[in-house]
């Protein structure tokens, strides 16, 4: 296990160095640099004085130099500098890192909630009107687009309902370390992560149901019933095992997903998270910032792969890894 | 003249692991078997599974790689070719397989599945194509008017007659055939039999027919290969074989068959018995010292067992 | 001293429901099994056998399914018993044995957890009783190391392992009954001659009455005191081993031994029964079903609503005009189906 968790590592390594490259050429491609957001915000400075400062941060080396000490700088925990806030992208990422964290976490524990009883109920009686309720919700969730959806949820629940805040990741009043100061943060965390997670739900429903149909048909399950097994063991001991295992195996999938759906989430819900910084980083051509956002979610989604090979090795006997 | 001769033939798979997923070992499938083929005759190759029948088979039609060894078709020796001068020779081995319901792509047409290898190996209008499918579909006893079907449309016996229609739009020489009947039901099976022995007179056929099933083997065999651990224990005509087993593994392999008289049961039985305790008592001699299964021996004319 | 039958079926008859109407799988069958009997059922695939066996044991999915008739198991009627009582039966007091050992197995489980679920249903018995029985089984039916395969999962076994396994679960907890359906048709000759050879050990010494699926003629042979020959959810013909495969009348019968290579010893060409097994949906449910399948014979000299007829003792034949059955001289006519 461990040699096999080492293995996928060192195959991490070309994979993220390829995505690197590739990442710093498409951000050199992009028209403009770091500099034309300055330029264009302070239109009477001499040209005179970016082009020295281009010097002095190296932007008019050869590519390969620039992506060299850029990899350099990385090995050695430095980020760099974002020249739009001019602050270490490390002290940039550190709060907003956490805030994701917490978003989508609560956001995947949510979608689970809600996704495995449904596909659990949608496959055990399927058919059933219930099933067909829950095939229903499973269309319009697929169908209708996240801003859409997120839009209206903070429609409702924040500026009509007053349920919850309406953007932020706490309330500024608060005290750090104090209970309240939990308790605001998770009240900011609901809205985003309940809307998230109502839309991330279909895939595991939409499998879990097909799976527990699929299983019921088994021999196995026949088998179990021939030895005079419970309905109810049947069904707990036999079939949602079985049904559940490929679901696990999705859970390192679901980070992936939830990691592309924050991005969305955050900026509609203004919360300060990696996702909003993202997006303002693009639009800002902040692009020190933007390769690092990019590296840091494809090393996630890699990580998210390997998780779920991992469980999927642990949970089903058949898959043995080494 | 030489029809077919697989001479020494090895088929390993390499079996991967460690660290670097390196060879570590191979999986002998096929370890060192010879054995000929004459025109116009049907060769049985029988074991367990595992035993490489397949392996074989697949190996004859280039679809798995041999590791070494020599495969003589027509005095040449097909693996010693580049794949253009392979490819001329290809069309004239076709192979049936199996399994009559996934062999078949489920969404093409009889047209498509039967003109694939002519669309691979000649270049004819869509015109004569059409009519050619047409010709062997009514060779295997299906109507013409069938070829925009799909396969679903078709009985069991009815797909494995579309599988052999398409083995035989090339107009091949020889036909390997890899358990054509063991998913079909018996009455069924006796209608594709019944079938591959009429085509076999009326084109000249050669059939390497593979079966676990010996009542089967003995139906349409001349000649049979007894295959156990990649290597071939005994060999002869139909007649040595069944009448006359030396193998301890064949006599094993037969008398595992069901007596269809219930009336001999009990001595059936008591053979069974019998031939089980000589296998367990003599089983190692059959052996070399490192543990791999003893050349054959020629003991007449026709037939050779793997003795020491 | 006349004994009670252990299984006593009557009248049964399976439906299952397709679209909107219910279709007969089995129909209107009648078989006894005594204790220590074995009772073959033969037919092509399509037949209704599995459909018989998952009827006896009432595993047919509920919703879809009607059954009628009785299957009186120690005089106790299977058919009237509520779910919960039904679950008592099964596993207790019959066990069932499937086809496939590859997929009969959860793969999920471990051997030793899979054979302890029946004892945990119907027996009170510690851990470490079950333990103690599960190991004896395992080498009871032959398993080399049983203390290894106990902790084994399915897919570290070979399909012969894997059978003797299935086969330790069903005597589990030493039922007087047993269904066997198709226990030996995906494996190979030798280790299906292991595993008959240890169905009979076992039934001697358990003393079980079972019904043995197949649609190899050979097992049958090996194996069976009884045959019962099934076509289209029917029973066509019904006689002892030895009386059957001496004597077999029904045209059905028949074909079946002609169409066997291994009875069809030296003869170049193997009888084709024409056509296939009709569907549920297309079964035609009036006259004789294997009608259309003979199409030689003369219509009139079809029997109208064809009953089982008892020929000589204890020999059933389902129809009265086997007599002009005859197989087509002008075979080469018969040649291939275009159906
Ligand atoms: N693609 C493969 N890779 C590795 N091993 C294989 C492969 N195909 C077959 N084998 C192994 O080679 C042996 C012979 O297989 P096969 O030729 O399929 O036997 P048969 O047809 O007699 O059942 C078996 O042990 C099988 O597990
Ligand atoms: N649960 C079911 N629902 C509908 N049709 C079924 C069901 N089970 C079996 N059948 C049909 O009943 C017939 C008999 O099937 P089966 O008993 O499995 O045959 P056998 O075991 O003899 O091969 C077949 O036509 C099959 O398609
Ligand atoms: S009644 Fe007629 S059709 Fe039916 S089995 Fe007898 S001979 Fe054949
Ligand atoms: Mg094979
Ligand atoms: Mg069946």
């Amino acid at each position: 296990m461990l040699k096999f968790i080492i293995r996928r590592f060192l195959v991490m390594i070309p994979q993220l160095a390829l995505l690197s490259i590739l990442i710093f050429l498409l951000a050199k491609a992009m028209p403009g640099d770091a500099l034309t957001g300055s330029m264009q915000a302070n239109p009477n400075l001499d040209p005179k004085v970016f082009e020295e400062l281009r010097e002095k941060l190296g932007l008019n080396d050869p590519w390969y130099e620039q992506y060299g000490r850029w990899i350099g700088n990385l090995f050695q925990g430095e980020l760099g500098m974002s020249y739009i806030h001019k602050v270490d992208i490390a002290d940039l990422l550190g709060d907003r890192m956490a805030n994701t964290f917490w978003l989508g976490l609560v956001t995947l524990i949510f979608t689970y909630l809600i996704a495995v009883p449904l596909g659990v109920v949608a496959g055990r009686w399927n058919e059933s009107w219930a099933d067909k309720l829950i095939v229903g919700y499973n269309y319009v969730s697929f169908a209708i687009p996240l801003f859409v959806f997120a839009l209206i949820m903070l429609f409702i629940f924040g500026f009509g309902l007053h349920w919850f805040p309406i953007g932020g990741s706490v309330d500024v009043t608060v005290e750090k370390g104090t209970f309240a100061y939990f308790l605001s943060r998770i009240h900011h965390l609901l809205l985003p992560a309940i809307t998230a997670a109502l839309l991330s739900t279909v895939g595991t429903i939409q499998y879990l149901r097909n799976e527990i149909i699929d299983t019921k048909l088994k021999d196995f399950v026949k088998t179990a019933r021939a030895k005079g097994t419970p309905e109810k063991k049947v069904y707990s001991r036999h079939i949602f095992r079985n049904s559940l295992l490929p679901v696990a195996a999705f859970l390192g999938y679901d980070i992936v997903f939830i990691i592309g759906g924050s991005v969305f989430i955050e900026q509609i819900f203004s919360y300060p998270g990696l996702g909003q910084l993202f997006i303002s980083s693009i639009n800002q051509r902040d692009f020190s910032v933007v390769n690092i956002l990019v590296m840091l979610f494809g090393f996630l989604s890699i990580l998210g792969t390997l998780i779920s090979d991992i469980i999927l090795s642990i949970v089903d006997p058949r898959i043995r890894i080494d | 003249m030489t029809f077919l001769k697989l001479e020494n033939l090895k088929v390993y798979y390499p079996v991967r692991g460690g660290f670097f997923k390196r060879v570590v070992d191979n999986v002998k499938a096929v370890d060192d078997i010879t054995l000929e083929l004459k025109e116009g005759e049907t060769y049985g190759l029988v074991g367990e599974s595992g035993c490489g029948k397949s392996t074989t088979g697949r190996t004859l039609l280039g679809l798995n790689k041999a590791t070494s060894g020599k495969i003589i078709f027509n005095d040449v020796d097909l693996l010693s070719l580049n794949r253009r001068e392979y490819s001329q020779y290809r069309k004239d081995i076709q192979m049936i397989f199996q399994d009559p319901y996934s062999s078949l792509n489920p969404r093409k047409r009889v047209i498509d599945i039967i003109a694939e290898p002519i669309r691979n190996f000649e270049k004819l209008s869509s015109k004569e194509v059409k009519r050619k499918v047409q010709e062997v579909l009514e060779k295997v006893g299906l109507s013409p008017e069938s070829i925009y079907k799909y396969p679903h449309e078709f009985s069991g016996g009815q797909r494995q007659r579309i599988g052999i229609a398409r083995a035989l739009t090339l107009n091949p020489r020889l036909i390997v055939a890899d358990e054509p009947v063991s998913a079909l039901d018996v009455s069924v099976q006796a209608q594709v039999l019944n079938f591959m022995k009429d085509i076999q007179k009326e084109f000249n056929l050669t059939y390497l027919f593979i079966s676990h099933d010996l009542g089967i083997i003995r139906h349409m065999c001349d000649r049979i290969g007894i295959m156990y651990k990649g290597r071939i224990v005994e060999q002869g005509t139909t007649e040595d074989i069944y009448e006359n087993p030396q193998h301890i593994y064949t006599k094993r392999l037969l008398s595992a068959i069901p007596d269809i008289n219930p009336d001999n049961r009990d001595k059936h039985m008591a053979f069974r018995k019998q031939v089980d305790a000589e296998f367990n008592n003599s089983f190692n001699q059959y052996f070399d010292t490192e543990g791999k299964i003893v050349d054959l021996r020629p003991l007449s004319e026709t037939h050779s067992v793997a003795l020491p | 001293m006349s004994k009670q039958p252990l299984l006593k079926i009557n009248n049964l008859s399976t439906s299952f429901r397709i679209g909107d109407d219910y279709y007969a799988a089995v129909d209107d069958v009648s078989l006894t099994v005594n204790e220590n009997e074995v009772v073959a059922i033969v037919g092509e695939s399509g037949c209704g056998k599995s459909a018989l066996a998952l009827s006896i044991m009432q595993l047919h999915p509920q919703e879809r399914t009607k059954m009628a008739g009785e299957v009186l198991f120690n005089g106790k009627n299977l058919l009237s018993l509520s779910v919960s009582e039904m679950n008592k039966v099964r596993g207790k007091d019959m066990g069932m044995i499937f086809q496939d050992p590859l997929t009969a197995l959860n793969p999920l489980m471990r051997v030793g957890q899979q054979i302890e679920e029946s004892m945990k249903n119907h027996l009170q018995l510690s851990d470490a009783e079950m333990k103690k029985r599960s190991l004896e089984l395992l080498n009871k039916v032959g398993i080399p190391n049983p203390e290894r395969t106990y902790m084994q999962y399915p897919h570290e076994l070979s399909g012969g392992m894997r059978q003797r396994v299935v086969i330790a679960i069903a005597i589990a907890c030493e039922p007087k009954f047993l269904i066997a359906d198709e226990p030996t048709t995906a494996l190979d000759v030798t280790i299906q001659a292991q595993i008959l050879d240890l169905m009979r050990d076992l039934q001697s010494q358990m003393k079980t009455g079972i019904i043995l699926i197949t649609h190899d003629l050979g097992v049958v042979a090996e194996m069976a005191d009884k045959v019962a020959v099934m076509y289209a959810g029917e029973i066509v013909e019904f006689a002892d081993v030895s009386t059957l495969y001496n004597n077999p009348l029904h045209p059905y019968t028949r074909s079946l031994f002609n169409s066997i290579p291994s009875a069809a010893h030296g003869q170049d060409r193997l009888h084709v029964i024409q056509g296939i097994v009709p569907s549920l949906k297309n079964l035609p449910r009036t006259g004789c079903r294997f009608s259309e399948r003979i199409p030689w014979i003369d219509s009139a000299t079809h029997e109208e609503h064809p009953a089982l007829h008892e020929v000589e003792k204890d020999h059933f034949v389902r129809c009265s005009c086997y007599q002009h059955f005859h197989f087509p001289k002008d075979a080469e006519d018969l040649k291939y189906d275009i159906s």
